[in-house]
């Protein structure tokens, strides 16, 4: 029971300790200031950010379509590499090319 | 003659010129040890991979950009705006890089917990340090190159942290900036480093650990070795080479999706007068060093602050560098504490960088 205890003791000053850091930023009323000042200057600052996306929805689209076939291409590729692994493994532990060599 | 003694004749033509035979032979003589820590074998190709991208995407972007004070900023704008596609090749080129340089760490680190740095390999490590900073290089001078007000601000405090340097610091900052202060000349200067000196570097570099690690073969981790039961090993040529390709496939996915839906920004061109903006942040891969340059005291006794981390982070950086020599005997205390610091390298860079992001 003791030994419970001291772990749970331990356990909470490591997690304490971990962040006490973050504790040191806990400034309510001015996070809060500094938040509406920082949205009034993002807005200024976005006006002349630029931001990429596609130009049009055309291009948007053609994106968005070859998202979709990448990773449909990936999962048949490689789920034909596993076929490949499983064989070329087979012929390995059954020293195919070894014995082929002699 | 047929199409196959066509091709057969090709290839003995240039097998005698190239030698190729030879490569493939010692491709399918090479073996890859499997254990539980066989994961970490493909860290390296990994960052080849992302390396390859970078080149071939680095490239493209050189056609269209202009490093001048007056066409940096538009011509970037100009990619991603009135280039097809311009804007997912630099999101690609940005996204990579930081791939890049996270598997660079994983990679070393594991080398570190593993102890793959033990004798004979001390070189490739020796070599994999001088990797990772050239890698860093490509990231410092590369994010100056938008020219934005951020890019701008985190690069003069970048090269003001040499300065601290005591004898050769003022020389090291002049040297990067190309003069006292960030101007359009550390800008054409970090655009030579970034496409021409680099380069050159990280091509030696790659070749000279490539080698040793061909030469050398694969270390076992020392948890692995110490068992002494023998080990199951793959060949390279085929079997290897096809899991390799299933990892690089998951990650170009990965590249890919996140580089179309999560586009690096462009902010309006640095100006040289203006205060440096609020919230000035370097890239994530140096906010752990970046954090401890800033929560360290100005004075420490005599010494100033600065001046006292920037040798303490140099230190580090030379017993990071001699730890194949350091760690000789791994199994013992010793290395068992060296491990140890491994772990709290990892923690104290994490918490570093969440603070630094709060």
């Amino acid at each position: 029971m003791m030994w419970k205890m001291k772990r749970l003791l331990v356990f909470s000053l490591l997690i304490f300790l971990l962040f006490s850091f973050f504790l040191l930023k806990l400034n309510f009323a001015q996070e809060v200031m500094e938040e509406e000042q920082n949205k009034i200057t993002q807005a200024e600052e976005n006006a002349e950010k630029i931001v990429p996306s596609p130009k049009d929805i055309k291009e948007s689209i053609g994106i968005y379509v070859f998202v979709v076939w990448m990773w449909i291409a990936i999962i048949v590729l490689i789920y034909i590499l596993r076929l490949k692994i499983k064989e070329v493994d087979r012929l390995f532990y059954i020293r195919f090319f070894s014995a082929k060599k002699k | 003659m047929n199409l196959l003694g066509k091709k057969k004749r090709a290839q003995s033509w240039f097998d005698e010129r190239f030698g190729i035979s030879g490569i493939v032979k010692f491709l399918r003589e090479k073996k890859i040890p499997q254990h539980k820590h066989s994961l970490w074998y493909y860290t390296g190709s990994a960052i080849m991979l992302f390396f390859v991208i970078q080149v071939i995407t680095g490239f493209m972007l050189v056609f269209y950009y202009n490093p001048t004070l007056a066409e940096a900023n538009k011509s970037v704008g100009r990619i991603m705006t009135e280039i097809p596609m311009g804007w997912i090749i630099r999101s690609i080129h940005s996204w990579s890089s930081s791939f890049m340089i996270a598997f660079v760490f994983i990679h070393l680190l594991s080398i570190w917990i593993t102890k793959a740095y033990r004798k004979p390999r001390e070189l490739t490590w020796m070599s994999g340090v001088f990797l990772l900073c050239v890698t860093l290089a490509f990231g410092f001078t590369g994010y100056l190159l938008p020219w934005d007000d951020l890019s701008l601000s985190a690069t003069k405090v970048g090269t003001d942290i040499p300065r601290s340097i005591p004898i050769v610091g003022v020389w090291v900052t002049k040297l990067l900036r190309g003069g006292e202060d960030v101007t359009g000349d550390t800008l054409t200067r970090f655009f030579g480093f970034h496409v021409c000196i680099l380069p050159v570097f990280i091509f030696i570099l790659l070749a000279v650990h490539v080698y040793l690690i061909q030469k050398q073969g694969m270390s076992l981790p020392l948890a692995v070795e110490s068992k002494k039961e023998k080990i199951q090993e793959l060949p390279f040529w085929p079997n290897f080479v096809y899991r390799e390709s299933v990892v690089w496939l998951i990650l170009l996915g990965i590249l890919f999706t996140v580089a179309i839906f999560l586009p690096p920004s462009l902010d309006k061109s640095a100006d040289l007068m203006a205060p440096a903006p609020e919230g000035i942040r370097p890239e994530w891969y140096f906010l752990f060093l970046f954090q401890a340059l800033k929560i360290f005291p100005a004075k420490i006794l005599f010494i100033n602050g600065d001046t006292f981390i920037v040798i303490l982070i140099l230190v580090e950086f030379l017993l990071f560098f001699f730890l194949p020599f350091l760690d000789n005997k791994p199994a013992e205390m010793k290395g068992k504490f060296i491990t140890f610091l491994a772990y709290v390298t990892i923690v104290y860079a994490v918490v570093m960088t969440v603070w630094s992001l709060l």
